[in-house]
């Protein structure tokens, strides 16, 4: 038998593969623990995570249009532009309603996305860069180009500090809401029909599914978390920026294909993105503690992705077989149960 | 089966680890040998950027300094995105190092995060770019330089050539940025002080860069051309970006428009020197990044320092090119 083929066909390395977030992560969390003193301490854990919660709100939207099989660029954009609403309109209409206008200029942003995308049919990718520009140089205008502050910098310390010694709010409401979109994806109808628009939108059409109405609702819900991130962004900081999110989207991309969500669409997973998100946060604390130059943990992450992606690939042809960590550990325990079995059997002989 | 499963599982394991492991042991050794041995002082220098022609220097004199005074330096690099810097304040502050360097990139984002500072009773020295006056109270000290007053010093100086009349264009650094804002409101208020009759014909954001001031400039030229009476730059490394557009669109330049620009690089020495430029202000990233390091390991060690300590500006032209160093 050839060995070499024998490896990557063997339930194994599929395994690997397909669970190849969890392995990364727990290589990064180890050699982060050997290298880094106190790194696995609850404070460092707390702090890493709230690095990666204004990120993750992004890549909770990003993972719905990522199944839904589109690409929406406008993330970072519309981050900035809720985060001047925000805290712009403190003054004139007070804090917590301002923060309201925040998340509606979200949702309006994504509507508009949906409407470019789903009315006009323009390729999503175009679209969304296209408004991305346009909604970045509208928060150039309405600024004249320099950031807005806040009425008072105490009010926002909420989203950003540790809550009765835990994580910070922002943390809190990262973890819920992933928790909630993977409950959706997993386990609603709506969840598993936005899969087959994924796939294939025609044929999900033809069964019944009215495509357009999700890939509307993906975008909103895009626009949606988007804005969700620059209010809590906007209000940790006190300032809402023209330049704030400049990178962001870009790197919460790589987060959900990290995490196994395809970029063809109809695939991916909430907890995947989860995984993509923990693995770049613990990454980033490990190397930063290290004093790592930034470019340099471009290069891992970078790395990371291309490896991933290139590991897919080899088994994109079998993609049927249940490979997750469940399966494979009940495959496991039915093996050895059944050689102690065996063995048994030997005994009483 | 079960032996198969374990030696590619772990074949696997070794090759991610050993992917990671690259990354992080290299960074190991050049940590090692930027902190002195036995430093009991630990500083958290969040910094503008790690390949840059000011920020560059600056970072390696801080690091110069650190070492002779025997200090820690954990240094963490925003690539000049806010958002990314107040995240990193906040992964200093989780370090409980004795001190933070902070290189501030807008007037306001860091305050809630100098707030948790100070409440972690951890002073913070901020290096190089001003913040509001609000954010001041957090701080021990600001270092560096008066971007205000060199924004006031190049509206004098092109006053004075200028006979208080005629057209400039300012190529301002990046959006928002405090050391933009203060280059040119200074420059720009003190023209309004003087009651001058120079016009601002427009104001370009080119980020501190020198490819995007050439594409900014190229745009200036072809609008006005012949109407620019002068240019003032926010650094010298933009001015260079002009100059390379004006070159670029066939004009001789021996007619270029005289450029004012800051920093004080090499380069504009050059320039100045072949006639192609009038002015710089010399300010020594060097000494920004001595001055902030030698500040914070006072302020650690309990010893008393000044609110505001701004690093000497020298202006430069053709009469005095000869007798200043340049900065970089």
């Amino acid at each position: 038998m050839n060995a070499r083929r024998n490896i990557f066909t063997s339930d194994a390395f599929h395994g690997l593969v397909r669970n190849r977030v969890v392995i990364i992560l727990a290589a990064t969390l180890i050699i982060g623990a050997t290298f880094v003193p106190g790194f696995l301490e609850f404070r460092t854990a707390s702090l890493g995570l709230d690095r990666m919660a204004t990120l993750g709100l992004v890549a909770i939207g990003l993972t719905v249009v990522l199944i839904a099989g589109q690409l929406d660029l406008s993330g970072g954009a519309i981050l900035a532009l809720s985060g001047i609403a925000t805290i712009g309109l403190q003054a004139e209409l007070g804090q917590i309603p301002a923060a309201f206008v925040g998340l509606g200029v979200g949702i309006a942003a994504g509507a508009i996305n949906g409407f470019l995308v789903v009315v006009l049919r323009i390729n999503s990718l175009v679209a969304t860069l296209a408004s991305m520009l346009f909604f970045r140089a509208l928060a150039h205008l309405i600024t004249e180009s320099r950031p807005v502050s806040g009425i008072d910098p105490f009010f926002g310390l909420a989203v950003s500090r540790p809550i009765g010694g835990t994580f910070t709010g922002r943390t809190l409401i990262f973890f819920v809401l992933i928790i909630l979109l993977h409950l959706w994806l997993t386990r609603s109808v709506a969840g598993r029909q936005l899969f087959a628009v994924g796939s294939n939108p025609a044929s999900a059409e033809a069964s019944g599914i009215r495509s357009r109405a999700y890939l509307f609702g993906a975008f909103v819900f895009s626009g949606t978390m988007a804005g969700v991130a620059g209010v809590i962004q906007s209000l940790s900081v006190n300032t809402g920026s023209p330049v704030f999110g400049e990178n962001i989207v870009l790197i919460a991309i790589a987060a959900v294909v990290i995490g196994g969500t395809r970029l063809e669409g109809g695939r991916g997973s909430a907890l995947g993105t989860l995984g993509g998100l923990l693995t770049i946060a613990a990454l980033t604390t490990a190397m930063e503690y290290q004093s790592v130059p930034s470019y340099v943990q471009a290069i891992v992450t970078g790395v990371i992705l291309l490896l991933l992606i290139l590991l897919d690939r080899t088994v994109s042809g079998s993609q049927r077989r249940d490979v997750t960590l469940a399966a494979l550990w009940r495959r496991a325990r039915s093996s050895r149960s059944s050689r102690i079995t065996e063995r048994t059997l030997h005994h009483e002989k | 089966m079960r032996n198969r499963i374990s030696l590619v599982s772990s074949a696997a394991m070794v090759a991610a680890a050993g992917l990671v492991l690259s990354g992080c042991a290299s960074a190991a050794d050049d940590s090692n040998g930027d902190a002195a041995a036995d430093g009991d002082i630990s500083i958290c220098y969040v910094t503008a950027a790690e390949a840059h022609p000011y920020v560059t220097p600056a970072n390696e004199a801080f690091d110069e300094a650190a070492a002779e005074a025997g200090v820690t330096v954990t240094r963490l690099s925003q690539e000049f995105d806010v958002q990314t810097g107040t995240e990193q304040l906040n992964t200093c502050i989780g370090q409980s190092p004795d001190g933070i360097v902070l290189w501030p990139l807008d007037p306001q984002a860091y305050i809630p995060g100098l707030i948790s500072a100070q409440d972690a009773g951890i002073p913070v020295v901020l290096i190089n770019s001003p913040m509001d006056d609000e954010a001041l109270e957090f701080v021990t000290s600001f270092t560096g330089p008066d971007t205000y007053n060199q924004g006031v010093i190049a509206a004098d100086l092109l006053n004075d050539l200028l006979g208080a009349e005629g057209n400039v264009v300012i190529i301002a650094g990046q959006a928002g940025n405090g050391t933009t804002i203060g280059r040119t409101d200074g420059f720009t208020e003190r023209l309004d002080e003087l009651g001058s009759s120079i016009e601002v014909l427009q104001i370009v954001n080119a980020d501190f860069d020198q490819q995007k001031a050439l594409e900014a400039s190229r745009d200036l030229i072809t609008r006005f051309g012949d109407d620019l009476d002068a240019v003032y730059a926010n650094d010298d490394t933009m001015a260079r970006g002009f100059i390379d557009a004006w070159a670029e669109s066939g004009r001789s330049l021996d007619d270029i428009p005289p450029i004012m620009g800051i920093n004080g690089q090499q380069d504009a020495f050059e320039s100045i020197k072949a006639g192609q430029f009038f002015a710089t202000i010399v300010q020594s990233p060097r000494e920004d990044g001595k001055l902030a390091l030698n500040t914070i390991v006072s302020a650690a060690r309990g010893e008393a320092v000044e609110a505001r300590i701004p690093i000497p500006l020298t202006t430069v032209t053709i009469d005095n090119v000869d007798d200043v160093e340049p900065a970089l």
